[in-house]
């Protein structure tokens, strides 16, 4: 089954297809409001009328460029071209405005593809064993890692975890909008029908850290021609020394397996990843503060783990036949019009298929290491653009990015609500990441404790006698207490030196 | 506007905003007897929202520290922010009655002449982007990948 998956992958229409993929993929990511799911999405009528290992090929190509590809926004203009980049911003966009570009084009570049090898191998080795612990997971067990998740975003995502819990909880309530699961009931539309399916996570993220920032400029226009300055950069390789990448191997290896395991867990994509790996790597630093002045450190988290996602995410889908998060279920369904039916039995029953995407994912991670690399010169020149002429073809970007989404104007218009409640965020000091995660984690949320709740009869105690459930909230509790204590040490040491502490800024 | 009057605020907001979910919640009815209902996560949110926010309400009254006193200072463009905010709400009503090239045409070069100053002030070049970028686009949504931009009243 090997032998045939290798001579389907490595033959010129099967290569072409991949490398066809990968740069479509790299464009869809990079540019704000495209997204790999939209590439995806587009290209998948497309594979119908091709062979199966050649329509699989194709998609990968798209869903690995398409992940990798929003770092080059992310660090240009600091708006991540794909929700996978969010922390790439903290950052990339930094260094970017230190005159490092090309240096943090270069590191996220060589660790996406890193990370994506990690991914590769963890999928095709340990997928068995992981898939087995995934089936050991419940409804409270699922519980458990939403509120896991939400916490540790919150806790570190600003020196007041209050703020940062108050986000994530009105990100949660977002999620409430549309009609419930279970039983369908229609909640907070106001009688608006186009609120029936909810708010679109890409309308919400185009508001809040695209549109925001275009508002933000406009405020501090009359220094906006004055900041702009062009950005040099020189890059020799990757941009980083054999020491530096020694130095970044245990950051790397912890980011892949943050990315491999998030990936695994249903409904938690790169983004969650990303972010979880670049706190991780921030707490595990002997130097945090530098974290988001523009470090090498977050990039290599951010895009370690983002990319090691999709390796992950294919685990459960491929042995389970559930999707990691919505790039995986647009691929699933992929598999699915090509008869191949994701199980347990999967190997046995369409191996040489699982095996053209093991290699399928390996050669697309190696064209974008190369391609995306030698068209850094291009992607650079972004930068060029003056903000008064690319704030405003960012905007209109933006729109049709969420036109595109649903085909509806009225998400054109949410992205104005989005944007000015990431104002109200930016004003009142509020990080915006929980607000995300709280979103993104909402549906699950809800599911899984009502689903728990019904098998225990309203009682909360299955959420603390369940040892996954258990374990992930003791995790979360003792992750915030440490938070709070920490916080509270440095707030009164800025206190004791007479220095003024705001509570409320981010970190 | 000190920092501890912008968090009084905030957390008064919120406050609001979770008894509002509270209130809200009691009318969505319960359908499936053995499930805890769909109001039952919005009013458990709303709890947390009001426990939450009214922990840093009690926080930020008790804080006597000098840096909760510290003055906020306001030095941003208010017709820039503002003006941005008017020009992307007229953008985002007129998006689909006058169609998506003429209103982004519109948009683009009233947003640029808003943005720069006197000295990068090109509206020639302003006009041609502001024409050249929507046409581009709506071509390729709708050849390339076939997913047409609204056209509006003027059929384009």
């Amino acid at each position: 089954m090997i032998a045939i998956a290798l001579a389907n992958v490595f033959n010129p229409m099967c290569l072409a297809l991949i490398w066809f993929g990968t740069i479509l993929g790299i464009i869809f990511g990079s540019v704000p409001g495209l997204s790999a799911t939209m590439a995806v999405v587009l290209f998948l009528p497309l594979t119908f009328s091709m062979e199966a290992t050649q329509g699989i090929a194709l998609l990968v190509g798209l869903y690995m460029g398409g992940i990798s590809g929003g770092l080059i926004s992310a660090i240009l203009l600091k708006i991540p071209g794909t929700p996978s980049s969010i922390s790439t911003v903290f950052d990339g966009g930094p260094m970017a405005e230190k005159g490092e570009a090309g240096r943090a084009l270069g590191v996220g570049i060589l660790y996406s593809f890193i990370g994506s090898v990690i991914g590769i191998i963890a999928l095709a080795f340990i997928s068995p064993l992981l898939a087995k612990v995934c089936l050991l997971f419940g409804a409270a067990d699922y519980f458990g890692v939403a509120v896991f998740s939400l916490t540790i975003i919150a806790a570190l995502s600003g020196k007041d975890m209050l703020n940062g819990l108050i986000a994530g909880l009105i990100g949660l309530a977002l999620s409430m909008v549309g009609m419930a699961p279970i039983d369908a009931q229609v909640r907070y539309t106001f009688g608006n029908y186009q609120l029936l399916s909810g708010f679109d996570i890409t309308v919400l993220l185009i508001g809040v850290f695209a549109v925001t920032d275009i508002i933000l400029a406009g405020f501090e226009r009359k220094t906006l021609s004055a900041s702009f300055e062009k950005k040099k950069w020189n890059l020799k390789g990757y941009g980083l020394s054999v020491r530096e990448f020694i130095q970044q191997i245990p950051n790397a290896v912890i980011s892949s397996i943050i990315g491999i395991g998030i990936g695994i867990l249903p409904g938690i994509g790169g983004s969650t990843a990303g972010l979880i790996a670049y706190t991780t790597e921030k707490s595990r630093s002997k130097h945090p503060e530098k974290f988001g002045t523009g470090i090498i450190d977050g990039v290599v988290a951010s895009e370690t783990a983002n990319n090691a996602v999709i390796g992950g995410s294919l685990v459960p889908l491929l042995c389970m036949g559930i999707p990691g998060n919505t790039v995986a279920a647009v691929f699933l369904g992929g598999l699915l019009v090509h008869g191949i039916s994701p199980g347990p039995l999967i190997f046995d029953k369409s191996g040489q298929y699982v095996y053209g995407i093991y290699f399928a994912l390996l050669v697309s991670s190696i064209f974008m290491l190369v391609f995306e690399r030698l068209g850094l010169p291009i992607f650079a020149k972004l930068l060029d653009i003056p903000k008064h002429i690319l704030l405003p073809i960012i905007m209109v970007m933006c729109c049709v990015g969420a036109y595109s989404a649903n085909s509806r104007v009225f998400d054109v218009k949410c992205v104005l609500f989005f944007a000015l409640l990431g104002l109200f965020f930016k004003v009142f000091k509020i990080p915006s990441t929980p607000l995300i995660i709280g979103f993104i984690l909402g549906t699950m949320f809800e599911e899984n404790l009502r689903q728990a709740l019904q098998a225990s009869h309203g009682s909360w105690s299955i959420f603390v006698t369940r040892p996954i459930s258990c374990a992930f909230l003791i995790i979360a509790v003792v992750f915030c207490t440490l938070t709070v204590r920490r916080n509270l040490k440095e707030k009164r040491a800025a206190e004791a030196a007479g220095e003024m502490f705001d509570i409320s800024e981010q970190g | 506007m000190t920092n501890k009057i912008r968090d009084v605020l905030c957390s008064v907001i919120m406050l609001a905003f979770g008894i509002m979910m509270i209130v809200l919640a009691r009318d969505i009815p319960h359908k499936i007897a053995s499930d805890v209902g769909s109001a039952y996560v919005p009013t458990f949110l709303g709890v947390c929202i009001v426990v939450v926010s009214a922990a840093k309400l009690i926080l930020t009254l008790l804080d006597k520290k000098p840096s909760a006193s510290r003055k906020i200072r306001f030095t941003k463009d208010a017709l820039g922010g503002f003006g941005t905010i008017g020009l992307m709400a007229v953008y985002m009503l007129i998006f689909e009655p006058v169609g998506f090239i003429v209103s982004s045409a519109l948009y683009l070069f009233v947003q640029m002449i808003l943005l720069s100053d006197n000295k990068n002030r090109n509206p020639i070049l302003f006009a041609i982007i502001a024409v050249a970028l929507p046409v581009a686009i709506d071509a390729l949504f709708v050849y390339a990948i076939h997913m047409p931009l609204p056209v509006g009243i003027l059929g384009f």
